[in-house]
């Protein structure tokens, strides 16, 4: 009688294949002719991304997109921003203080124009650091709260159950930009990529790489 | 009227005293966010880590800057 229940010894002690990503691009020329490719190290969306790194990553992990907040999302602290520097300006109009020594007024002045500085550096800082990586393995939400607080979470593929995706309101409509809900196994807190650019396609790329992801297990 | 009666001091001095450590504090969060983007740049490398190192050494010598006037100046 044949043995059908016997492994194969050597697809069992065979590491498990790395998923392959789907359109991935062999050549350089290839990767510059995707849509969303960018060498721009600003970018919201970059796809395939150049020279891009992150603690942790493996040797074989490859970075397929880089996502953060649409610039959109920056025009309130930016008009903020050069409100603050403008307003020592309004002093020369209006005196607020006149009350203090000349020297005060200096210091003042000078403190102020560090505190709007330290308000627009924080801004771009957490706007830059602030970031969504989807690997062939797994995806990492880089969270930088303020100057002092950071957050890294990531989950892996495989743990992924849904991804559902919303663009709501006005200004998401016009620049086309929302949020990516990415709901994992109930152990793992759900990840939500918010304000990013082009939801749907970051959604049908997800949905792609799992569906390789599935395919290279089977 | 500048002088506080009791104790004889000037009121600008004590002023002087609170802004000097006031600006004392914000040294330290000066440093603390320069340790935070050198962090920051090992933990994820983009392509722009030079010049946001650059703006946060630029934001500590501000605030030594600011200090230094504060002590010397009021």
């Amino acid at each position: 009688m044949p043995d059908i229940f016997i492994t194969d010894s050597e697809e069992k002690d065979s590491p498990a294949p790395t998923p392959s990503v789907f359109p991935e691009p062999k050549t350089a020329t290839q990767r510059e002719r995707l849509t969303g490719h960018t060498h721009n190290p600003l970018a919201s969306y970059s796809y395939f991304p150049d020279n891009v790194t992150f603690e942790n990553r493996e040797k074989e992990e490859k970075i397929i997109l880089l996502l953060r907040r649409h610039p959109v999302t920056n025009l309130t602290w930016i008009m903020v921003g050069v409100l603050m520097l403008l307003a020592p300006v309004i002093l020369t109009v209006f005196p607020f203080l006149s009350f203090l020594p000349a020297r005060f007024q200096f210091v003042a002045v000078l403190g102020w124009y560090m505190v709007s500085f330290a308000f627009v550096l924080e801004k771009f800082v957490v706007w830059y650091y602030d970031i969504f990586i989807i690997t062939n393995e797994r995806v990492l939400d880089i969270d930088f709260y303020n100057l002092i607080y950071k957050e890294v979470t990531d989950a892996s593929l495989d743990k992924i159950q849904d991804v559902t995706y919303s663009v709501g309101g006005v200004g998401r409509a016009i620049f086309n930009y929302g949020d990516v809900l990415i709901q994992t196994a109930a152990e793992l807190e759900n990840l939500r990529f918010q304000a990013i650019p082009w939801p749907d396609k970051v959604a049908k790329i997800l949905q792609d790489i799992r569906m390789e992801e599935k395919k290279a297990k089977d | 009227m500048e002088t506080i009666p009791l104790i004889g001091i000037s009121i600008w001095l004590i002023i002087k005293i609170f802004v000097v450590i006031a600006l004392v504090i914000y040294l330290v969060f000066a440093v603390v966010v320069v340790r935070q983007v050198q962090l920051m740049t090992e933990t994820l490398k983009v392509g722009f880590e030079a010049p946001i190192k650059l703006f946060a050494y630029a934001h500590l010598v501000f605030a030594i800057v600011v200090l230094l006037a504060a002590v010397l100046i009021l």
